[in-house]
C-alpha cells in the first residue's frame, strides 16, 4: 500500500513537468503577447519590454530557465499584475474557489445521496420518477441559464439576495446552489444507479439472511459498496470546484481561481497560465490517488498492487 | 437537489416560467429610477470601472479602468475638467508657455502634500518623469512623454556623440541643415545660464542606439552617419539629460524637443502624476502594496482585494481637501456587463463605466432619463483599409467602399453611436470643426466641389456605383438589387477580433455593401491578440476592424495616427506632404492657424480614404440621479473630488441628457476657483458662458 502510494506521487512530478511544458509550447504557439494592445508600441519600448522580461534570448534558453523556475515551484511574477507574484495570486484566489465549490459539493452530496437512495429504495415509485426526472434536469440546464435565473427571481424581483460580489453568507447562497445543481443531479443518479445494483448483490442477500435489520443492511453493507461511483466522480469534481469554475464565477463576480485562469490565458501572462496549469494538474492527480487509495476502506475486494 | 424530497416541482421549472414573464414587464421601480435607489447613509461612492487594475503605480498601466482608479490616488500638474476634460489647474497653479511651444514653466502651490505628510516639490515632478521614462521600468506609455526633449533617446537607451574634440555633434551634422532645423533653440546669450539650462536649450544632439546591434545596423543604412560615428566617443544619454528641470522648489519647467501644444491636455493623465521617491526607493517593487504605497490625490488606498475591490478614503492631507465631498470610493473591478446591471439595479453600486449596457437593453433601460448617460466620447470607430494590396490600393474603390454604408441607418441600429464621416469624432471639437468646415470648402471649391456634397458622404450609394464603374468594376442593375460581377471578392474580406458585437457590425457593413454595391465580401474573425498582430503586419486583405480613443482632448491625438512612414493606421498609408502639414501644425503658435493646418491634413487623408470611418462613439453608462459631479464626459475620466452624492432627493440630476446645459453651483465654483490663477483658463470659461454651457 505505502509503495503504491509513493510510486503514484513520484509519478506526479514527471507529469506536471510534461503538462507544464505542452502547456508552455502552446501559449508560445499563440499569436500576440502580454503587451500587445491595440496600440501599437514604438519598437524602442518593445524592446525594452523584451530586456525586462528576458524575452530577448534565444527559446531554448527561456524554456530552461522556465522549467527550473518551475522545478524549484517558483513562478516567479505576473506578466500582467506588476509586482505579485504568480504564488501569491493562486494562494489569493484558492479559498474563494474552495469556500463556493466545497459549500456546493457538501450541498450536492447531500441532496444526491438522499434522493438517489431513496429512489433506490423505492424503486419506480412516484418518487423515484419525480426525483430522476428533476435531475435530468438539473444535468441540463446549464449554470449560466440556472445562475441569473436565480438572480432574477431572489435579487432582482424579491430584493432578498444579492445578485453578485463577494461579502457575507447571503452573497454565497445563490452561486453555490447555482453551482451545486449539477453535481446533485450527477451524485442523485450515480447513488440510485449503484445502490440498485449493490442491494441486489449476494452478500446483501447473506447480511439479510444473517438477520440484521434493514437499516444496518442498508447503511452498513449497502450504501458502502453503492457509493463507490459516487467516491470515483469526487476526485476529479472536487480538484475542478477547487479551481475555480468560470461561469458561476463571472456571472456573480467572484474572485475565484477560475476567472482569473481565463483571463490569464486571454493576456497571455504566460507565468501565471502555467502556475495555475501546473497547481491543477497537481491537484487532480493528488485527487485521484485519494479516491484510488479510498477505494480499500470502501471495498474490501479492492486491493493495491 | 433542494427541493426534491418534498416531491414538489423542481424550482427551475417556475422559474424559467417566471423569467418568461419577467421578459415582458422591463422592471420600471418606483419613482421612474431604476431598480433600487436611495442615496448611501456612508457617503462613500460605490463605483464599478472595468478591469482589475494592473497596477497601482501610475507608471505601469495603459488602460481606461486603472485610468480612472488612478486619478483618485495621485495628482498631476494638470486635472481634467470633470465637464469637458480639457486641463485645469493641479498641483501646477499657473503656467507659461514659450520658445515656440516648446518651453512649460509650471508654477507649483506650496501646500501640496503626499499622503504621508512630505511636501511635493519639483524636484518630485523631475523624479517622478525620470522614473517613468527609465528604460528599466519599461513603461508602455513612456511613448506619451517622447516629445520631451531626450525623453524618448534615454528611454530607447540611445547614446549621444562625442568626437576627438570633445565636441558633441548635433543633428545638424547629420542633416547638413544649419541651426535652423530646431525651433526654440536660439543660441542664449545669457552667461548667467546654467550648464543645463545651455545644453538642453540648445540645438538638438546626435544619438546612436546604445546596443552595439541596433547601431552597426544603423550605421550600415546610412554611411555619412557611419562616417560621423567613426572613432568618436559615445555617451549613454542618462536621466539626467532629460528636459525636466526642478528650477527652485517651486517651479518645475519641461523643454520639448518639438513643439506640443497639447502638452497641457496631456499632463493630466495618470503616466505624469507625481509620485513619492522615498517610498519607491525604500519598498521597490512592493511599494504599491496598501501597507508601502504613499500617494498624492484627493484620497489614499484603504484596501486593495484584487478582482474584488479597491477602497480609497479622503486623505486629509491633500492640499485642496476641503473641497474634498466624499469620504471614499470602493472600486469594483468587473467586467461582466448583465453582472454590473444586476448589482446597479439592486442598488449595491452607485455608478458604472462606460459602454456597459448591452445593446439588447439599451431600449429599456434609456427610458430613465435621470440616469442613463449616453453623450459624444472622444472616440471612434472605423475600418482600415489595406492600401497596398488591389484592388483596394486604387483610391476610387476605396471611396465606394466608404459611401456605401448608410451610416444613420447605422447608428440607429448601434443604439449608442452617431455617424462619422471624418476622422476626428463629432461634436467634440466644436472650434475645430468650425476652421475645418472652412478649410474644406475653401480646398473643395479648388477640386469643383462643395461643402454639401463632402456632406453627403454619409450615404450616396449612386455615386459609390459610379466611382466603382471608373474603377473597372461596373455594377448593373439586377432585379430590384445590384450585382458586380467583375469585383474580386475572392481578394477582399472584413476581418475583425471575435465578439459578438463586432460580428453585428460587419454584418451590417456586409449586407450593406451588399445592398448597395452588389457585393458579398466575407467575414473573417480572430481572437484578439492574433487579430492585432494580423492587422498591424498588414496580413489582412481589404477591411479590418478599428477603434481609436483620444490620449489627450485635442483633434492631434486621431490624426497623429498617419504621421511618419510606419504609422499607427495599420493601413500601409504614408505620405510626406501629410507629415509636413502635421510639422506645421505643431510648431504653430496660434491655435486658430494650427486648426487650419490640421484640417488640411485631414482633408488630405480623408481624400485618400485609407480608412472608412462610420461611427463617434458614446458613453453609454448609468449613474444613479444622487451621484453628482460625475459627468458623461469625453473619456469616461472622473475627477473625483468634483464629485459627491446628494442626499436631498429634491437636488438629484433630472434628464441627463442636458446635464451639460444645467448649472451646478458646486462644480462651477470649484473649477472657478482653480482657474482664477490661470488667465487663459479664465478666458475659456468665459468663452463657455457667452456660449451659454454649462447652465451660465
Amino acid at each position: 500500500m505505502i509503495g503504491f502510494i509513493l510510486r503514484r506521487l513520484l509519478i506526479i512530478i514527471p507529469m506536471a513537468l510534461l503538462v507544464v511544458s505542452l502547456t508552455w509550447g502552446l501559449i508560445r504557439l499563440a499569436p500576440g503577447n502580454f503587451y500587445s494592445d491595440e496600440r501599437s508600441l514604438p519598437p524602442a519600448i518593445e524592446e525594452n519590454i523584451k530586456r525586462k522580461y528576458g524575452l530577448d534570448k534565444p527559446v531554448y534558453q527561456q524554456y530552461l530557465i522556465m522549467l527550473g523556475n518551475v522545478v524549484r515551484g517558483d513562478f516567479g511574477d505576473s506578466l500582467k499584475y506588476q509586482g505579485q507574484s504568480v504564488n501569491e495570486i493562486i494562494f489569493r484566489h484558492l479559498p474563494y474557489s474552495a469556500t463556493v465549490g466545497v459549500l456546493a459539493y457538501l450541498l450536492a452530496l447531500f441532496f444526491g445521496l438522499t434522493a438517489g437512495i431513496i429512489a433506490a429504495l423505492r424503486q419506480n415509485s412516484a418518487f423515484d420518477y419525480g426525483s430522476m426526472a428533476t435531475a435530468m434536469l438539473g444535468l441540463s440546464v446549464p449554470n449560466f441559464v440556472l445562475g441569473p435565473i436565480l438572480v432574477i427571481v431572489f435579487s432582482l424581483w424579491l430584493f432578498w439576495l444579492p445578485p453578485a460580489r463577494w461579502g457575507g453568507i447571503s452573497n454565497l447562497i445563490l452561486p453555490v446552489i447555482t453551482l451545486s445543481a449539477i453535481y446533485a443531479a450527477y451524485i442523485a443518479r450515480l447513488t440510485r444507479a449503484g445502490m440498485l445494483e449493490v442491494m441486489r448483490s449476494d452478500y446483501i442477500r447473506t447480511a439479510r439472511a444473517k438477520g440484521l435489520d434493514e437499516k444496518t443492511v442498508l447503511l452498513k453493507h449497502g450504501l458502502r459498496g453503492g457509493i463507490v461511483p459516487v467516491v470515483s466522480f469526487t476526485g476529479p469534481a472536487l480538484a475542478n470546484l477547487l479551481a475555480g469554475t468560470v461561469v458561476v464565477e463571472k456571472v456573480f463576480a467572484i474572485p475565484g481561481l477560475g476567472n482569473i485562469f481565463i483571463q490569464s490565458v486571454l493576456n497571455r501572462d504566460e507565468p501565471l497560465t502555467l502556475g495555475i496549469v501546473a497547481f491543477l494538474s497537481i491537484l487532480i492527480m493528488i485527487f485521484n490517488l485519494v479516491v484510488d487509495i479510498s477505494y480499500g476502506f470502501l471495498d474490501p475486494r479492492i486491493r493495491y498492487e | 437537489m433542494f427541493l426534491i424530497r418534498s416531491g414538489k416541482l423542481h424550482p427551475v421549472y417556475a422559474l424559467v416560467v417566471l423569467s418568461s414573464l419577467l421578459a415582458g414587464c422591463g422592471g420600471v421601480a418606483s419613482e421612474g429610477f431604476y431598480g433600487k435607489t436611495a442615496a448611501p447613509g456612508d457617503n462613500v461612492l460605490r463605483y464599478i470601472t472595468g478591469s482589475e487594475p494592473e497596477s497601482l503605480d501610475p507608471a505601469v498601466p495603459t488602460g481606461q479602468p486603472e485610468a480612472r482608479l488612478l486619478m483618485s490616488l495621485y495628482d498631476g500638474l494638470t486635472e481634467y475638467d470633470p465637464r469637458t476634460m480639457q486641463p485645469i489647474p493641479g498641483i501646477a497653479e499657473s503656467w507659461e508657455v514659450g520658445q515656440e511651444n516648446t518651453e512649460y514653466v509650471f508654477k507649483l502651490r506650496k501646500n501640496a502634500k503626499f499622503s504621508n505628510g512630505d511636501p511635493i516639490k519639483a524636484q518630485d515632478f523631475v523624479y517622478s518623469f525620470r522614473r517613468a521614462l527609465d528604460p528599466e521600468l519599461a513603461a508602455k506609455n513612456a511613448y506619451l512623454a517622447h516629445y520631451i526633449k531626450y525623453a524618448e533617446e534615454y528611454n530607447s537607451m540611445r547614446s549621444f556623440v562625442r568626437d576627438k574634440s570633445g565636441r558633441f555633434l548635433l543633428e545638424s551634422d547629420l542633416n547638413g541643415e544649419k541651426q535652423e532645423a530646431a525651433p526654440g533653440t536660439q543660441p542664449q546669450a545669457d552667461a548667467n545660464l546654467s550648464e543645463f539650462r545651455k545644453f538642453i536649450d540648445g540645438p538638438m544632439r546626435l544619438t546612436v542606439p546604445s546596443d552595439e546591434k541596433s547601431r552597426n545596423a544603423a550605421l550600415e543604412k546610412n554611411p555619412k552617419l557611419k562616417s560621423l560615428v567613426e572613432g568618436a566617443e559615445l555617451v549613454p544619454v542618462k536621466a539626467e539629460d532629460l528636459g525636466v528641470e526642478a528650477v527652485d522648489d517651486y517651479t518645475f519647467r519641461i523643454k520639448l524637443k518639438q513643439p506640443a501644444p497639447f502638452l497641457l491636455g496631456l499632463l493630466p493623465h495618470q503616466f505624469f502624476r507625481v509620485v513619492h521617491r522615498g517610498t519607491i526607493e525604500k519598498h521597490g517593487k512592493d511599494w504599491t502594496k496598501p501597507e508601502n504605497i504613499v500617494t498624492s490625490g484627493p484620497f489614499k488606498l484603504k484596501e486593495h482585494h484584487p478582482y474584488d475591490r479597491v477602497v480609497v478614503e479622503k486623505d486629509p492631507n491633500y492640499w485642496d481637501a476641503e473641497m474634498v465631498r466624499l469620504d471614499g470610493i470602493a472600486f469594483y473591478p468587473l467586467e461582466e456587463q448583465t453582472t454590473m446591471l444586476n448589482l446597479y439595479k439592486t442598488g449595491e453600486v452607485d455608478a458604472i463605466y462606460n459602454h456597459t449596457v448591452p445593446a439588447a437593453w439599451v431600449d429599456s433601460v434609456s427610458k430613465f432619463k435621470d440616469e442613463y448617460m449616453n453623450h459624444p466620447e472622444v472616440a471612434i470607430e472605423y475600418y482600415t483599409v489595406n492600401v497596398t494590396k488591389p484592388p483596394m490600393n486604387d483610391v476610387r474603390v476605396r471611396k465606394a467602399f466608404a459611401l456605401a454604408v448608410d451610416r444613420d441607418a447605422m447608428a440607429a441600429f448601434r443604439k449608442t453611436t452617431q455617424p462619422l464621416i471624418d476622422f476626428t469624432p463629432e461634436g467634440l471639437f466644436p472650434e475645430y470643426e468650425q476652421i475645418r468646415s472652412e478649410v474644406y470648402a475653401r480646398e473643395l471649391k479648388k477640386i469643383g466641389s462643395s461643402l454639401d456634397e463632402w456632406k453627403a458622404r454619409k450615404f450616396d450609394p449612386e455615386k459609390a456605383r459610379k466611382l466603382l464603374a471608373e474603377a473597372g468594376f461596373p455594377v448593373t442593375q439586377n432585379g430590384s438589387g445590384w450585382s458586380c460581377p467583375n469585383f474580386p471578392v475572392d481578394q477582399v474580406e472584413i476581418l475583425y477580433n471575435t465578439n459578438d458585437n463586432n460580428k453585428s457590425i460587419a454584418e451590417f457593413i456586409q449586407a450593406q455593401f451588399k445592398q448597395n454595391l452588389g457585393i458579398t465580401l466575407q467575414l473573417k474573425n480572430q481572437e484578439w491578440k492574433t487579430f492585432l498582430n494580423t492587422r498591424k503586419q498588414l496580413e489582412y486583405s481589404g477591411l479590418g476592424r478599428a477603434g481609436w480613443i483620444g490620449d489627450y482632448m485635442d483633434p492631434m491625438s486621431f490624426l497623429k495616427l498617419f504621421y511618419g512612414p510606419n504609422n499607427d493606421s495599420s493601413t500601409g498609408w504614408t505620405k510626406p506632404a501629410y507629415d509636413k502639414l502635421i510639422d506645421d501644425a505643431n510648431r504653430e503658435p496660434d491655435p486658430k492657424k494650427r486648426f487650419e493646418k490640421m484640417a488640411e491634413a485631414e482633408f488630405m487623408v480623408m481624400q485618400e480614404q485609407p480608412v472608412l470611418p462610420w461611427q463617434t462613439q458614446k458613453t453609454n453608462f448609468l449613474r444613479k440621479p444622487y451621484v453628482k459631479g460625475l459627468y458623461p464626459n469625453p473619456g469616461t475620466l472622473h475627477a473625483w473630488k468634483f464629485v459627491y452624492i446628494e442626499q436631498d432627493p429634491a437636488k438629484w440630476d433630472r434628464d441627463v441628457e442636458t446635464i451639460f446645459n444645467v448649472k451646478d453651483e458646486w462644480v462651477t465654483g470649484h473649477i472657478n476657483r482653480l482657474i482664477a490663477t490661470q488667465a487663459s483658463l479664465v478666458e475659456r470659461e468665459e468663452g463657455y458662458k457667452t456660449a451659454g454651457k454649462f447652465g451660465y
